[in-house]
Formats: structure tokens, C-alpha cells, sequence
């Protein structure tokens, strides 16, 4: 690997989905598509080079890279990953390329289209690698604002309600976060925005308290954390396709990603403060989701509160605070992320083809369509937490830190996988199996190429649920937070 | 009464008749007239001030002077393109009654 | 002879190979050629038993190997098997049966387009049961506990497109996944307490921990109470008992394993797999037998009115099962696995006869199938009828002996608690008599049509295959072998049967005789008079509905979870999108209202402009 080691792997991974966007807006019309999905390829292979050579070994904070920025506030382009950046720009990275080629028949636009795909792409990548806490939430909103355009202009069902209430949403958490960011960089001496300094400093008991609750709810907002969470769903069931899946699967994860990294990171003393309410919400979120999702018709919408379900278990294992929670946690992330995108995927391919997303409008779409019926089932599967998919195990971990840190949550958090059972179960029942409907019989199956992203996204379900060894490895250095 | 005060209270007399003028005349040519007025009082006291008064007396004169130098000069710039707009406007609009120009009513 | 560690290891590892490659295989390449997936998963289950029999028979000492499956911080989770006299005796009767059905299979299931996907899933049945049976790690055990449960829910919806077919797989997952809860529950405070993933070691360790104090026998009550409950979701106890007559919407076969090896026999292995825990646990474990001994009678109840074959063995295989527990619950660990063996044989023998005469005649209604000359499939009728008796308990046959070892089990254990077991046990040994007599009775002495019973559909299916007799045959040998199997099977667990006392075995018989001779008399006379529970009619509505327990679940807790649901629904669209919406709203009005206040008139806003100038030049003025 010192060979890999002589690139600057991140820059480049950072500079991929930029140039894509900037060669998008002045290629040739036919060349666009062919030109993001070579470039979103790319972004892959150096997204899984960079797994491949993390050390896992040594863990820490691996590939920096640090240039000045703006040197007058001691602002850095600070980028170095850690395991935790290292799994969340893999999942990035499938999930930008699989959305990439679900996009495929898109005609309307297409140009604005992938420029924004990709500048949102930037953004996240720049979370997940950035050291610097200013370059992080510049690339935080870098990777916000998209959405609002995204889902405006090609989005479907009440979508200018929906890009208006996720921005707003959003907007709301950014104004709780940037005067927390410039309190911990002022009250942390004015002169290092970098988050593990800042983290090494300390600050002082009462300010963590006062100010953990900010940057909690303010990430908390884009992770979807109950009773907060009105935007998502309302913004998946509007977005199109590969922004679903992105948004899920990815943007969810920046709000979690923050609370690991800058709140709890700098703060872990008003994490633990504040952990009981955490975890409360928490489980609040799970069952509060499952339930809504269960009287769900639209199969986004079900999807939608399921990411609210699932992103409180994310929610949960980090207050837990402990090494094990935590990494279940990040787990889950990757694991939900891999599955929702798999999820909007398959429906927005019969969507695509019918403009009608109504549970009640099809029966046996498993017979009409075994391909895409398979797929949705193995996400469905995933979704209930069956043993040989990625979020088992992610769960599992879960719920082992939250039974010992809060016996009565966990139950409660445990006892909700019932309910996720049931509503998958009901959507599966209804839609899936069943009487096939007539009026859905020409309705088309998968080709192969157009099955090709959504089984390389069930595929990794299935080899992170055999071999969880492969995300656990990059995340092993996690420790408990308080111990 | 000293010449300051007869100076001062000359001015703002002006002053007020430019300010009446941009207040009550309702034909934008007349407004800028008054704030001209207005520039003008501006001017006459940044001159009294300079002979009789306030500042240094080793450079007095000459400040109110180049003041008063810049004032003409802002004016005439502001007159010429006032004016051009009041020509766009009332291109636009066959007016140039301040009470039409209500586009920006909430 | 005994076979080395090694090989013994490998042998074990071959049999869980087999199955999960001829799953893949089957599932993903052989989707078009069903003979051939058929073949390559019967290869996979002939080798799979043939591995596991030589298991069972060339092993001493136990044998624990585990790898390292995922390392989390300083706990290693693995895979590996255990192989000691249990899991050795489970992975064989597993085995067997599977292979038997998978044959069956190739008959019963010949026309149907999706047999491809049925032999792959009865392979990932297998898989997922061999994987729960040798499990040496708590974490494995609940893998495939789950995986288990998985595959029981595609076989049992396997007919997908049947709406009661999916109605049955849904709620057999989720019921079962309530006890699923709840044992996870468990095996995490188990884990908590004793500290290692390892079965057998936390085991030793409780024990010495709990006399050296470490932990609380409440603690030890509270953990074995939540694994008791999984097993009361798996084996379909009371009160977690209504899944599995539904289940029956599944093809026979399948039914046959779900009710015999796989499945439901899961929840009484992990009984058997923590005995030690249970023994810890005085409470639980009077509770237990007190549960599975109501849980037989109950089902034996229910089992006598059913008209549907299916049914009846449904409710046949809950009372089974209770008593298996009953004697696992009194400490009898060889009568609990014993029963469990020689059920195991002959209820996959009663529904695959079953099957074969359902596949034949097109029905399952018991008189309609009587009627339509079931007693001419003489082979059929033969294992139905060795089956039945065994069954029933008729001395000679395999269930007798198992039976009667439980019984002394339970009547060996001090105690009101398990003499009322006892008593329900017997009194459920009776109904059994009873039902099975009806069975065979109906079957074999056809009444006329009553009027009001659903005329037959017209019998247009086939006769048993070579295929599907051959099933029925070996299985009926080896019920009938089992019968003289219980020394051995108590050598094996190294725990001897009870004595068999005659004091002990004279209520049992009693009753097995009492109930036999009600049915003669009920069913086996050409009499006009209508039988035992058909003459209060109250009570038989009361047992068809199988005391309205499904009807009040519907009710009480699906209803409540779906007003949860619905509240939350309500909260959701109505409280908390309105309350954000509300804001924005707010914020908008508040806009316009400023709005309001710029009139577009130039000459107000200097006014205003130079008004506050003004002011602002006195205040300064003031302020010097």
C-alpha cells in the first residue's frame, strides 16, 4: 500500500464529483450521462481503494491532507479519514454511482440535473473528510442546498411543499449549528477550527451542557430525529429517484455523522448530560416510525417513516455512549443507507413505469415482475432485521449497548422490531404477494443492465451481512465516549 | 448675531424649502430642485463653517472650500442620472407624479 | 467405531454446507430447470442426513470448534458446532426427516410451477434448523432461530398469491417474533451475566456464580422466563399457540417439517439446549410445565372437533409439543427429546399420509375424504394408521413408550405444581385417544353425506407416487423402529428414562383406553346419535373457534397496536405537519404584516426618514 499511500487519495476523491459537475455544465448533451457515471465509477474505486488501504490496524485519522484556506480565521481544507469517514464515503460512493445509473432514462433537463447529483455528492464527501469544523459545515450546507432544486424541479407529488419544508427544515438546523460552531471556536481560543483539537482542549462542564443541546438538534434535524423529522418523509416521497436514494441513504447520515463527530466528539460531557433525552427520542423515533409507516398507502411514505424508525436506531446506539452502541450505530448507518437506496430504487423503477406509487394499486408484483419483486423483498428482509443482512448485525450491537445502558428503552427499541415486522410484512402482503393485478400485467421486469445497480446494492447487503467483519474492522477503533 | 449664526440660519431656511419641496411637490423635477436646495444649505454651512469656525484655522478656508468643491461635483453627477431616471420613468410611464410610482407598496 | 475430532468436524460442517450451496445454487441458477434443482437439493439432504446419522452414531465425547465469525472490541462472536448428545440426536432427526420430505416432495409437488423455489427454500429450511441444532454460541443460536423462522414464513406463504396463504406466513412471523423479542431479551441478559457468548460455559458459569452469589436466583428466573417465552413463540404454546393451525395454508410437506423436525421442534430444542438454565430456575420452570400441560389439553380439545385433516394434526403437534415441554420442564430431558424424536417420525408420517390423500382426492375435509374411499390407498392408510396409533399411545407403538416416559417424568416431580401437570397431561392423553380414534373412524367407516356439508370436489388429482409411498414407507418402519428406541436415546443423553412404573402407567393407559373406546363408540357403530362434543353445542362452537383466543388477539392486540398506530398516524398528519406548517405560516404572515406597511409612496418614506433624523439629531443635541 505505500505505493497508495504516495497519492493524495482524498483530494482526489473530493475533487471527482466537483469535476464532474463543472464538465457537466459544458459537455456535449449525449456525453453527460456517460461522463457521470465514468466519473461517479471512479469516485467508487477510489472510495474502495481508500477502504482498501486504511490501515485498520493503527486506526486514527489516516491520508491527511491540510493546505490554508482562508489563513486570517486559521481556516484549513483539513481532509484526513478516519474508519468511520473511510465506511461513510463508501457508502457515499455506491450510492452516488448506483443512483447515477438508475438515472439512466432521465430526459427532462438533464444537464442541471447531474451538476447538482454531483456538487451534492461534494458536499458529502467533504463532511465525511473534513478535519476542519468550518470546512465541514461549509460542505454540509454545500451538500444541503442541492436538495431544494433537486427536488423542486424533478421531484413529483406536492414537490414545491416538499423542497420548501426540507430546506426549511434544514435551514433551521444550520441556524442552530453556525453560532455553536462559533461559539466552540471562539470559546475553544480563537485560533483552530480543527474538530480533534478542539475535542483535545475540552471546554468547560457548564458550556458543554448549554451548548450540546444546539448542535444535537441541529444535526439531529437532518438525521431525522423524532419529533423533528417532517421534512424526510415528505421529502422522499417528492424527490426523484437516485436524490431518494441519495437523501436516505446518505444526507440522513450527515446528520449522525455530525452528532458522532462534532457533538459528541468536542463534547462528550454534554453528551452524557444530555443522553437520557437522547435516547429517549430515540426510541421514540423507532416506534413512533414503525407505527406511522404501518398505516402508510404511498411506498415511499412507508419507506420514508421506516428511515425514521431505522435512523433512531442509529440515534440510539450513539447515546448510548459506549464503544459497542457507537459502532453499531455507524454500522447501521452504512446498512441503512445500502438498504433505502435499494428501496427507492425498485420503486421508483415501477413507479417510472405506472406514475402510481398507491400499495392498494398492485398485488403480486412478485409474479409480475420476480426480478425487481426479489429485490424489494431482500430490502424488506433487511429492513426486519433478518440474521445474513448488514443491518442485523448493526442492530444487534444496538440493542446489546442500549439494554445495558437503558434497560427500559431498549426493551421498548427491541420490542419495535415487531412492528417493523408488520409493516414491511403488510407492504410485502399486499404488494408483493397476493393475487397478481390484472391491470399492472404489462407492467416491464428489469433488464440487466438496468438490475445491475440495484444487485450490486443487494449484494452488499447480503456480503455485509455474511462477512460484517469488513465494516467492522474499519470502525473497531471506536471507543466508548464516557467510560 | 454673529456672521455664523446668519450664515447657519440662512442655510436652514434653505434646508427647509428643499425639504418642503422634496415633501410636498408631487412632480419628481420639483423633489430633486428641492434636493438640490437641500445640498445647496449643506453647502453654505460647510462654507461658514470653514471661514468662521470650527476647524483648524491653519487649513479652515480651504476645507469648507474643497467640501463644498466635492458637494457641486455629487451633485451635478446625482442631477444627471436623477434626471435620466425621471426620463426612463416618465418614458415608461407618460408621468412623472411621485404618487404613480407606487410599484413597491407592500 | 468413533470417528476423530476432525473428521467429526467436517462431517458437520459438510452438512451445513450442503443444503445452504443447494439453496444458492438452486435459488439463483437453477431457477428454469426444476428436475435439476429438485435432484441437487435432494443430493445436497441425502448427504446431510448420511452426515449427520454418522454424527449421531460415531461420536463420544462432545465436540465444541468454533471460529471466529466477527470480532466486535474484545468480544468474539462465532461459528462453529457443538456436537454432544443433544444437538447430535436433533441434527439426525433434522436430517432424516428432511431428506424424506424433500422425496415426498418430488411427488406431492410435481405440477407446481414454482417447485424450484420450494426445494431451494426446503434446503434454506434445513440450513437454517442443522445451524440452530449445532449451534455451540448464543449469538449463532439466535441467527439461525431467526433464519428458522425465515424460512417457515416463505414456505408457509409459498402459494403466494393466495391472500390466507400470506395472511398464515405473516402471522406465524410475527407471532413467533414476539417470543423472538423476548428470548433476545434473554440471551442478552444471559450474556450480561455469565459474560461469554459460549453455551455451554455460560451454563457452568451461572451455576457457580449463582452459589458463589455473583448473581441473584431472580436474575437467573427473569432470564430463563424470557428464553421460555421464545419457546412458547416458536412451539406454538399457549398463549402464543394461534399461528400454527393457520400455518396449514403452506404446501403438506412443508407442513410435515414445520410440524415434525424443524420449526416448532426449534422451541422445545432450545428448552432442551438450556436445561441447565431451567433447572436453575424452580419458578419458571413450574410454570412451564404448568403452561405446555394446559397448552396439550387445550390443543387435544381443539384437535377433536376439526373436520380439516390438516387441522386436526395441527392442533395434534400444539399438544405434542406441550407435553414434550411437560417433560422437559420436569427435568426429564430424555423423555422430553425422546417424544420428541418419535413425534418427530410419526407426525411427518400422519401428514405426509395426509398429504398423499389430500393430493389423491382433492380434499381435506375428514368426512369427505372417508367418503371418497381413502381406506383403498392401502399403503397410505397403513402409515396414517401406524402414525395414529402411535399417536395415540397404544403400548407397542413409538409414541406410547415417549409418552409414557413423560408422563413419569412429570409425576416423578414433587409438588402441586406438576401434579396438576400430570393430570392435565393425562387427562390431554385421553382427547388425543379420542381424536385419533375419530380420525381413523372417519377415514375408515365413511358416514353419508349430511346435508349441509360441502359436496367433495370432483377427485381429478393423482395417486401417491413411487416417490411420495416411498416417504410414507420408511417413515412408517421408523416409527414403528422408534418405539423400541428410548434406552438408547437415554444412553445417548446419558440420563436414564423413568422407571416405568405401574402406578405411574396406569392413568395414562386409562385414559388412552377411555378415549379410544368413546371414539368406537362415537364413531365406529353405525349410529345416528352424534358424538362426544357435538351433543353440547355451546361447547363445540366454543372449541371450533378454538375458544375465540384468535378472535380476541384480532381484537385486543391487533386492534390496540392498529389504534396505536392510528394515533400516531393522527398525531403525525394532524399535530405535528400542522404545527411545522404552522411556523412557516406564521412566519409569512408576519411578513405580509410588515409588508403592509410600505405603501410605495416615496415622499412618506423621506417624511418618515427625515422625522426620525430629526429625533435623532435632538436626542444627540440633548444628549451633549
Amino acid at each position: 500500500m505505500s505505493a497508495l499511500a504516495q497519492i493524495p487519495i482524498l483530494p482526489l476523491l473530493l475533487a471527482t464529483p466537483l469535476a464532474c459537475t463543472l464538465l457537466t455544465l459544458v459537455v456535449p448533451e449525449r456525453l453527460i450521462k456517460p461522463l457521470n457515471a465514468t466519473l461517479s465509477a471512479l469516485a467508487l474505486g477510489l472510495a474502495l481503494a481508500l477502504a482498501l488501504g486504511f490501515d485498520a490496524t493503527t486506526g486514527g485519522y489516516q491520508f491527511a491532507f491540510v493546505r490554508p484556506w482562508i489563513p486570517a480565521f486559521r481556516i484549513q481544507l483539513d481532509l484526513a479519514a478516519d474508519g468511520i469517514a473511510v465506511l461513510m464515503s463508501l457508502l457515499n460512493a455506491v450510492v452516488y454511482f448506483t443512483g447515477t445509473l438508475t438515472m439512466w432514462s432521465l430526459n427532462h433537463r438533464t444537464r442541471e440535473y447531474f451538476a447538482f447529483i454531483s456538487l451534492l455528492v461534494f458536499g458529502v464527501f467533504g463532511v465525511f473528510l473534513s478535519r476542519d469544523l468550518f470546512a465541514f459545515f461549509f460542505f454540509y450546507e454545500v451538500a444541503v442546498l442541492p436538495m431544494y432544486p433537486l427536488i423542486a424541479v424533478w421531484g413529483s407529488t406536492r414537490k414545491a411543499y416538499a423542497a420548501m419544508k426540507l430546506t426549511l427544515y434544514l435551514m433551521a438546523g444550520s441556524a442552530l449549528l453556525f453560532p455553536s460552531l462559533i461559539a466552540l471556536y471562539v470559546l475553544g481560543g480563537g485560533d483552530t477550527w480543527s474538530i480533534p483539537e478542539l475535542a483535545r482542549r475540552g471546554f468547560d462542564p457548564s458550556v458543554q451542557v448549554f451548548l450540546y443541546p444546539f448542535l444535537y438538534v441541529g444535526f439531529g434535524i437532518l438525521a431525522g430525529m423524532w419529533p423533528l423529522h417532517g421534512w424526510s418523509p415528505t421529502g422522499h416521497v417528492a424527490a426523484p429517484t437516485s436524490v431518494s436514494m441519495l437523501h436516505a441513504g446518505v444526507l440522513m447520515k450527515l446528520g449522525a455523522f455530525g452528532i458522532l463527530r462534532v457533538a459528541i466528539g468536542i463534547l462528550p460531557h454534554g453528551a452524557e448530560v444530555w443522553a437520557p433525552v437522547a435516547a429517549s427520542l430515540a426510541t421514540a423515533g423507532i416506534i413512533y416510525g414503525a407505527f406511522v409507516a404501518w398505516r402508510q398507502t404511498d411506498f415511499k411514505y412507508v419507506i420514508g417513516f421506516s428511515s425514521v424508525s431505522h435512523m433512531g436506531i442509529v440515534l440510539l446506539g450513539l447515546a448510548t455512549l459506549s464503544a459497542d452502541g457507537t459502532r453499531g450505530a455507524v454500522f447501521q448507518m452504512f446498512a441503512h443507507g445500502v438498504m433505502t437506496a435499494l428501496f427507492f430504487s425498485v420503486v421508483g423503477f415501477i413507479y417510472d413505469q405506472t406514475h402510481d406509487r398507491d400499495i392498494d394499486h398492485y398485488g403480486g408484483l412478485a409474479t409480475q415482475v420476480p426480478v425487481a419483486g426479489t429485490l424489494f423483498i431482500l430490502a424488506a428482509l433487511c429492513g426486519m432485521g433478518v440474521p445474513g443482512f448488514a443491518s442485523f448485525v448493526a442492530e444487534f450491537l444496538v440493542f446489546v449497548a442500549a439494554l445495558q445502558a437503558w434497560p427500559v428503552l431498549g426493551i421498548i427499541a427491541i420490542a419495535g422490531l415487531v412492528i417493523t415486522a408488520a409493516y414491511l410484512l403488510r407492504v410485502l402482503g399486499k404488494a408483493l404477494f397476493g393475487p397478481p393485478n390484472p391491470e399492472r400485467a404489462g407492467l416491464l421486469d428489469l433488464r440487466p443492465v438496468q438490475a445491475l445497480p440495484r444487485v450490486i446494492l443487494a449484494g452488499l447487503l447480503l456480503l455485509f451481512g455474511f462477512v460484517p467483519q469488513l465494516a467492522l474492522d474499519l470502525i473497531s477503533h471506536i471507543g466508548a465516549v464516557v467510560k | 448675531m454673529t456672521p455664523l449664526t446668519a450664515f447657519n440660519l440662512c442655510a436652514l431656511a434653505l434646508f427647509c424649502m428643499g425639504l418642503y419641496g422634496v415633501l410636498a411637490r408631487k412632480n419628481l423635477i420639483a423633489m430633486l430642485i428641492g434636493v438640490e436646495l437641500m445640498l445647496n444649505a449643506a453647502s453654505l454651512n460647510a462654507l461658514a463653517w470653514g471661514r468662521y469656525g470650527l476647524v483648524d484655522p491653519a487649513h479652515a478656508a480651504v476645507s469648507g472650500q474643497i467640501l463644498v468643491l466635492f458637494i457641486i461635483g455629487l451633485a451635478a453627477a446625482e442631477a444627471a442620472i436623477a434626471l435620466a431616471i425621471i426620463l426612463a420613468v416618465h418614458r415608461h410611464r407618460h408621468s412623472v407624479d411621485v404618487d404613480d410610482l407606487d410599484t413597491l407598496e407592500g | 467405531m468413533v470417528l476423530d475430532t476432525p473428521t467429526l468436524t467436517r462431517l458437520a460442517l459438510a452438512a451445513l454446507a450442503a443444503p445452504l450451496c443447494a439453496f444458492a445454487i438452486a435459488g439463483l441458477a437453477l431457477r428454469s430447470r426444476p428436475r435439476a434443482a429438485a435432484a441437487l437439493v435432494i443430493a445436497s439432504g441425502a448427504l446431510t442426513a448420511l452426515a449427520t446419522l454418522a454424527i449421531l452414531a460415531l461420536a463420544d465425547a462432545p465436540i465444541q470448534q468454533v471460529w471466529t465469525w466477527l470480532r466486535v472490541g474484545d468480544t468474539d462472536l462465532g461459528f462453529g458446532v457443538l456436537l454432544d448428545p443433544r444437538s447430535r440426536l436433533m441434527g439426525a432427526v433434522v436430517g432424516v426427516i428432511t431428506l424424506l420430505v424433500q422425496i415426498y416432495s418430488t411427488g406431492y409437488m410435481a405440477h407446481d410451477p414454482g417447485r424450484t423455489r420450494f426445494f431451494a427454500l426446503l434446503a434454506l429450511f434445513e440450513w437454517a434448523m442443522l445451524g440452530f441444532a449445532y449451534a455451540p454460541d448464543l449469538l449463532q443460536a439466535f441467527i439461525f432461530w431467526e433464519l428458522v423462522g425465515l424460512a417457515s414464513f416463505f414456505l408457509i406463504g409459498f402459494w403466494y398469491d393466495r391472500p390466507e396463504a400470506i395472511a398464515a406466513a405473516k402471522k406465524a412471523f410475527i407471532m413467533t417474533r414476539v417470543g423472538d423479542v423476548a428470548m433476545l431479551i434473554g440471551l442478552v441478559l444471559l450474556f450480561a451475566l455469565a459474560g461469554t457468548l459460549d453455551i455451554r460455559e455460560s451454563l457452568d458459569r451461572l451455576h457457580s456464580l449463582l452459589q458463589g452469589h455473583g448473581i441473584t436466583s431472580l436474575q437467573v428466573e427473569v432470564a430463563a422466563a424470557l428464553l421460555f417465552v421464545g419457546v412458547v413463540g416458536k412451539s406454538a404454546q399457549f398463549p402464543l399457540h394461534t399461528w400454527l393451525p393457520d400455518a396449514m395454508a403452506g404446501p403438506t410437506p412443508v407442513s410435515a417439517l414445520l410440524h415434525s423436525a424443524t420449526m416448532v421442534a426449534a422451541g422445545v430444542f432450545l428448552f432442551a439446549r438450556f436445561e441447565e438454565l431451567f433447572l436453575l430456575a424452580p419458578l419458571t420452570r413450574s410454570a412451564a410445565l404448568l403452561l405446555t400441560a394446559f397448552t396439550a389439553l387445550l390443543a387435544a380439545l381443539l384437535a377433536s372437533v376439526q373436520v380439516d385433516i390438516k387441522r386436526v394434526w395441527a392442533w395434534s403437534s400444539i399438544s405434542q409439543l406441550g407435553t414434550m415441554l411437560a417433560g422437559l420442564a420436569a427435568g426429564g430431558l430424555s423423555s422430553g427429546l425422546f417424544h420428541l424424536t418419535t413425534h418427530a417420525a410419526f407426525k411427518a408420517l400422519l401428514f405426509l399420509s395426509a398429504g398423499a390423500l389430500i393430493h389423491h382426492y382433492g380434499t381435506q375435509d375428514l368426512r369427505a375424504l372417508g367418503r371418497a374411499g381413502a381406506r383403498r390407498d392401502r399403503l397410505t392408510m397403513l402409515g396414517l394408521l401406524v402414525g395414529a396409533a402411535a399417536l395415540a399411545g397404544i403400548p407397542g407403538f413409538a409414541g406410547f413408550a415417549s409418552k409414557e416416559a413423560v408422563l413419569t417424568a412429570v409425576h416423578d416431580v414433587p409438588g402441586r405444581a406438576a401434579a396438576t401437570g400430570f393430570a392435565l397431561l393425562v387427562i390431554g392423553a385421553g382427547f388425543t385417544a379420542y381424536y385419533v380414534g375419530r380420525v381413523a373412524f372417519l377415514l375408515l367407516r365413511p358416514t353419508a353425506a349430511e346435508p349441509h356439508e360441502p359436496t367433495p370436489p370432483d377427485a381429478h388429482g393423482h395417486p401417491p407416487t413411487t416417490a411420495m409411498s416411498a416417504s410414507i414407507l420408511t417413515l412408517t418402519l421408523i416409527t414403528l423402529a422408534l418405539a423400541f428406541a428410548g434406552p438408547l436415546v437415554a444412553s445417548l443423553l446419558g440420563q436414564p428414562l423413568p422407571e416405568l412404573a405401574l402406578a405411574h402407567a396406569v392413568p395414562g393407559i386409562a385414559a388412552v383406553a377411555l378415549g379410544l373406546a368413546v371414539a368406537v363408540f362415537d364413531f365406529g357403530r353405525k349410529s345416528s346419535a352424534p358424538p362426544l362434543f357435538e351433543r353440547v353445542p355451546a361447547l363445540h362452537g366454543l372449541l371450533l373457534r378454538g375458544f375465540y383466543v384468535d378472535a380476541i388477539y384480532q381484537r385486543v392486540f391487533v386492534g390496540a397496536a392498529r389504534l396505536c398506530a392510528r394515533a400516531l398516524h393522527f398525531a403525525e398528519t394532524r399535530l405535528l405537519d400542522p404545527a411545522a406548517d404552522g411556523l412557516a405560516r406564521l412566519t409569512l404572515a408576519m411578513g405580509e404584516g410588515t409588508a403592509r406597511g410600505q405603501s410605495g409612496q416615496l415622499q412618506r418614506y423621506i417624511g418618515v426618514a427625515a422625522l426620525l433624523l430629526a429625533c435623532v439629531a435632538l436626542w444627540l443635541g440633548f444628549a451633549e
